[in-house]
């Protein structure tokens, strides 16, 4: 016995080395083992909040370097911008130009706008092609932005207007992305907003949405830009929608007028003519 | 004795931390040097074998709770501790602070590469050859251990390598 304890304290050198050997081995052992498993999620919750630190202030460290590499590509981005916006007012004054030229080609009149009257009592404006030049009543007065108005009187050289901007005008429209559909009228007060009414709470309509002529327009083509919703206000069974309208109405010198829309059948059966009991 | 101890446990947590969170971003080549390393070495030199392995086991615990491998860690560490114990130079010994430097930095040295030999011998997480990882990368990291000991030494343990 006595010699084994002089052995032992002779050798407890490589009695511990074994000792914690052996502990290492079965520690690698147990490599899965879910206590050792908690344990290591825990350090590596730890490990990554502590490296989240550092990060942060080795971020702070280079903020000079950061905001300087962030300067140049401002730098480059602004340039980028420019030269793409540049290009984009080129191309859309040419497109512009371009489409112009397409409207008289297809038959449009254009006319000049001779005379406008905004008042309390009258809103209408009147312009210098009447029905000598093919000008007829219920024809659209449009300009390449948008709806102008509606012809509602013919004389020789001239032609009265009724614009969006007049209480008694209404037409049909349609929103380009949600196809959310309502009658466009306008209230009075600021000669930019017209609002849209009946359009259901359901609606899907979103802000900054564009509104066009719908088919159902009894006198105006389909898809002549009308204005952009500005504002919805819920009620209790439909929306009011506030349209940015796309025409300035302050600066309109020239219009054009698109040709009558001919739709007899519709409006026959619209009517409820006797035109069903025709077919066989 | 007490307050020696004492202060170890803490410069071995300090160490761990560093270890974990600080060398990894000096790092050269995939490989950092490894403060633990030193510190069980600096242990073996001024203590004992005993109280390197020890040591070494503890690091190994703490270092693997960190790297998610912790029994591979711990029998590094305590190879790394038990190798070192062998270049421990007893208090009564006449050696020369340029001896005891030298062997501090041989013991380095070993147990750097001993103890990077286990671990790439268990575990390979990018997949290279063992031979690349235990000789290149073993040799690597020997020696950027051996320049912050080279740091350390000539900013702290000089004092401790007196004659």
């Amino acid at each position: 016995m006595p010699k084994f304890f002089t052995l032992f304290f002779k050798y407890n050198n490589y009695l511990l080395f074994v000792v914690c050997c052996s502990i290492s081995l079965l520690f690698i052992k147990l490599q899965n083992d879910d206590t050792l498993e908690n344990l290591r999620t825990g350090s590596i919750e730890f490990s990554a909040a502590v490296n989240e630190k550092l990060t942060n202030i080795t971020y702070l460290l280079n903020l000079d370097k950061e905001n300087e590499r962030l300067m140049r590509v401002n730098a480059d981005l602004l340039t980028r911008t420019i030269n793409l916006e540049t290009t984009a007012v080129d191309e859309r004054n040419r497109s512009k130009i371009l489409t112009d030229s397409t409207f008289n080609a297809s038959g449009f009149i254009m006319a000049r706008v001779v005379d406008r009257k905004f008042s309390d009592r009258e809103n209408m404006l009147l312009i210098n092609a009447g029905w000598k030049n093919g000008i007829k009543k219920d024809m659209t007065v449009l300009v390449p932005e948008g709806l102008v108005g509606r012809v509602i009187a013919v004389s020789e050289h001239y032609a009265k207007v009724l614009p969006v901007i007049n209480t008694d005008f209404k037409v049909s429209v349609v929103s380009d992305s949600s196809n959310t559909m309502g009658i466009l009228s306008w209230n009075g007060g600021q000669e930019s907003i017209a609002q849209v009414e009946q359009v259901p709470i359901s609606s899907r309509l979103k802000l900054n949405e564009h509104m066009v002529t719908s088919d159902f327009s009894t006198f105006s083509t389909r898809g002549i830009p009308v204005g952009r919703v500005v504002r919805i206000t819920p009620d209790k069974l439909f929306c009011t929608i506030d349209l940015r309208l796309a025409v300035d109405f302050s600066s309109l010198t020239q219009v054009l007028i698109a040709p009558l829309k001919i739709e007899a059948e519709k409006a026959a059966i619209a009517n409820e003519s006797a035109l069903i009991e025709q077919l066989p | 004795m007490t307050t020696k101890l004492f202060f170890s446990i803490v410069f071995l947590c300090i160490g761990t931390l560093l270890q974990e969170f600080f060398l990894p971003h000096i790092a050269l080549f995939q490989v950092s040097p490894d403060i633990m390393t030193i510190f069980i070495v600096f242990i073996a030199i001024t203590v004992d074998q005993k109280r390197s392995t020890s040591f070494g086991f503890a690091a190994g615990i703490l270092t693997g709770i960190f790297s998610g491998n912790m029994g591979l860690n711990m029998l590094a560490r305590t190879i790394e501790g038990f190798i070192a114990g062998y270049f421990h130079i007893p208090e009564e010994s006449h050696a020369t602070s340029r001896q005891k430097t030298r062997r501090f930095y041989m013991a380095i040295l070993a147990a750097c590469f001993c103890g990077n030999a286990v671990m790439s011998a268990g575990y390979n997480p990018l997949g290279l050859t063992p031979a690349y990882r235990i000789i290149v990368l073993g040799f690597l990291e020997s020696l950027f251990t051996l320049m912050l000991a080279l740091i350390l030494n000539w900013l702290f343990l000089r004092k401790s390598f007196a004659d």
